[in-house]
């Protein structure tokens, strides 16, 4: 009994690093935000209970928020499955035997490593603007400067892009599964005469549905949260096309200083995110194949 | 469970105790001093700057300076955020808006009076119109900055129009589509969204006055907003000025749009103290004055500090801090080192040590001049107001994108700033 107790207690020991990290660094901004939503607390100076005000306001009054979510559901809509199909397909590809088919995997992944940072966001900006490379290219096959980035009906479909761009981390975990799937079932396949598509819709995506479930729910996180593309590249502009909820809260919280409307916002979109993946957790029941199951 | 919690609880505590020894260490610095100084700017303030504070080390070398510089983007971000969590350093150099934007949050900097700086050395009214607030002067202002009408000769003449034009509103029309007529790529002003905001604030104040006025109203009317739209949409129409779609992306920052640089934009709005990084390695610049229609009201031309020097009252060495602000604003040395920085010095000894070494650019020196002879009435803290400016902006990009009239974009810009003021 004793010794089990001793266990325990280094155990703890070991955790305890993150422990504090975790309690220190993100419980207690947690728990401080929270209550802030329900203040006007301003950086400088004290806060004022308000209540459900700050909320009221988001929901009842304020238009840029609706323009924002509006602009964020957008983005998360077109990102996403983009992201996830565009993964997917390269995976495919690159689970083929070519030779050198290393490197590929390799240069695929760049991007990821790149990752989602301002230098790649400045590239974004310089190869879409109006004298940009992009522009530049289309133009000597005749087709007009098209403003990318200035147009409002455009820009948030092209800062979508470098998002999308970055597939590598959901393309590397779609190649691990395609790696699980037994060889026998492809034979069988065979045997009994499928097609490559009937193929993949029948084997393929099925057993991959984990790795698409959990890919879906990573990229949604992610995509809800994304903030420095839109912020380096087009500054939510033009129009607020791009003006997604990160950055709402972040020119409330850091330009006007109005903490505690932004902590306000930044819990609604984290009930949003919390809801949107519940919804994925309990829809997957009726898509997602664990091997072992059976399928009606 | 109870050892972990104990466990947990003594280290809390540790680590707080280590955070408060930190801090009571700090404050019990008796002989020597450290002071930080932050800043914006480019490379040449830098090094400027920080040859000065060197001289001053090397006269005080009980005093450490340090330097805390960078650009312009996520300054004032950071400034706010460490004076609310009690870092800030001891000296920090702000735009003259934040001024009552900070101070009206409470105590945030320390009072200044006759006793620490030599006054006399500055312009009376300067202080009492841009570094007071409610009575007290807040800070020092490092240099006189006004705006100025940036031209390129060489490209207005090479498009048939006269360099020395004196330029009104009616021929910026006329003369500038020459430039768009004859090169589509090219235009006479190199205006983005928050230039044209500029330039609407200007129309307003020549026709109303302000367009928010000191006693938190907006100052002019729809007819008179509608005017100006009116006005402003003839230069989308006429060519004068790059449509929003090609310029959003350069918001804040038109000198790095590739078609300015490329020397394909003539003119621009600017301040005397960023011309030259907005010019860059164009040639052929000149300055001139404002188009001023008749009866204006005000000339709407800004004159104001470049930059006010503050001291943090939660500074532990205020009484050094204002010591060293002296020094970098009266003495010789200092003065030579700092140039024109920070602009043309506010100070009389500034002006005479740099006039006297020649070191006062002869651009500068005209642009200033005649800023300060056109300069109209300062605007009200209401209209410098971050989230007033941000409300004009937000109606100028409807408008600039075509989602408006002239009429509803007045109509709009008098609704949503009547909200945003009653908001403050």
């Amino acid at each position: 009994m004793k010794i089990k107790k001793n266990y325990s207690y280094s155990g703890y020991l070991y955790i305890l690093p993150w422990i504090l990290g975790f309690l220190l660094l993100q419980l207690v901004p947690l728990v401080n935000s929270f209550w802030y939503s329900f203040t006007n607390f301003q950086l400088l100076g004290k806060a004022q209970f308000l209540g459900l005000d700050n909320y009221k306001k988001i929901f009842l009054s304020d238009a840029v928020f609706r323009q924002s979510l509006k602009v964020t559901f957008y983005y998360v809509l077109i990102a996403v499955p983009l992201k996830i199909a565009f993964a997917l397909v390269i995976a495919i590809i690159l689970n083929q035997n070519i030779k050198g088919i290393n490197l590929f995997r390799t240069l695929y992944y760049i991007p990821s490593i790149l990752g989602g940072s301002v230098a790649i966001s400045v590239l974004w900006k310089y190869l879409f603007m109006n004298q940009g490379v992009v522009n530049n290219i289309i133009g000597r096959f005749g087709i007009g400067a098209i403003d990318w980035l200035g147009d409002p009906r455009l820009a948030l479909g092209t800062v979508s892009l470098v998002t999308i761009w970055q597939f590598g981390s959901s393309m590397l975990l779609f190649l691990a599964g395609l790696k699980q799937i037994p060889v026998s079932l492809y034979e069988a396949a065979k045997i009994d005469g499928a097609g490559r598509m009937r193929t993949f819709w029948s084997i393929t995506l099925p057993e991959l549905s984990p790795i698409v479930l959990f890919n879906l729910i990573m990229q949604m996180v992610q995509a809800f949260q994304e903030f420095n593309g839109p912020y380096i590249i087009t500054q939510g502009g033009p129009l607020k096309s791009t003006y997604l909820l990160p950055l709402y809260i972040y020119d409330e919280a850091f330009k006007k200083f109005n903490m505690g409307y932004a902590s306000a916002i930044a819990w609604v979109l984290f009930t949003i995110i919390t809801v949107l993946t519940l919804v994925a957790f309990w829809s997957s029941k009726k898509w997602v194949y664990y091997a072992g199951d059976k399928r009606n | 469970m109870k050892k972990l919690l104990t466990v947990l609880l003594v280290a809390l505590l540790l680590t707080g105790s280590l955070f408060a020894a930190g801090s009571k260490e700090s404050g019990a610095q008796a002989g020597p001093v450290t002071l930080r100084v932050s800043w914006w700017g480019g490379d040449a303030r830098h090094n400027a700057t920080l040859k000065a504070m060197e001289a001053y080390t090397a006269q005080n070398p009980n005093v450490k300076l340090e330097g805390e510089y960078g650009g312009w983007d996520g300054y004032y971000q950071k400034i706010v955020t460490q004076i609310a969590g009690g870092t800030a350093p001891d000296i920090i150099q702000i735009d003259q808006p934040w001024l009552a934007e900070l101070a009206s949050k409470g105590d945030v900097f320390a009072v200044i009076d006759n006793t620490m700086v030599d006054l006399s050395q500055f312009d009376a009214k300067f202080l009492e119109d841009y570094c007071t607030y409610n009575g007290k002067l807040m800070g020092l202002p490092t240099g006189t900055n006004v705006n100025t009408f940036i031209v390129d000769t060489k490209l207005l003449s090479d498009f048939g129009i006269d360099p020395n034009t004196v330029w009104t509103w009616e021929n910026m029309i006329s003369e500038g589509r020459k430039i768009n007529q004859k090169d589509k790529s090219a235009y006479f002003s190199g205006a983005t969204p928050d230039i044209m905001r500029f330039w609407f604030e200007v129309y307003i104040a020549q026709l109303a006055g302000a367009v928010v006025d000191n006693n938190k109203r907006v100052a002019f009317t729809e007819a008179q907003g509608t005017e100006a739209f009116t006005y402003l949409k003839r230069w989308f129409d006429e060519g004068i000025v790059a449509p929003f779609s090609q310029t959003s992306l350069f918001y804040q920052k038109f000198q790095e749009n590739p078609t300015w640089i490329n020397g394909k934009m003539a003119t621009s709005w600017d301040w005397v103290s960023s011309m030259d990084k907005d010019i860059g390695a164009r040639k052929s610049f000149e300055t001139r004055q404002y188009p001023v229609m008749a009866n204006a009201v005000n000339t709407g031309v800004l004159m104001r500090p470049s930059q006010i020097f503050v001291v943090n009252n939660n500074s532990k060495n205020k009484a050094e801090a204002i010591k060293l602000l002296n020094y970098l604003f009266t003495d010789p040395v200092a003065i030579e080192k700092l140039g024109t920085e920070r602009g043309i010095p506010s100070t009389v000894i500034g002006r005479s040590v740099l006039a006297e070494k020649g070191m006062i650019s002869q651009m500068a020196e005209k642009a200033t001049n005649e800023g300060i002879a056109q300069a109209g009435d300062p605007q009200s803290v209401y209209q410098m107001n971050s989230e007033v400016i941000q409300t004009m902006q937000d109606v100028i990009d409807e408008f600039g994108f075509g989602k408006l009239t002239p009429a509803q974009a007045s109509a709009k810009m008098i609704k949503s700033l009547e909200a945003t003021l009653a908001s403050l």
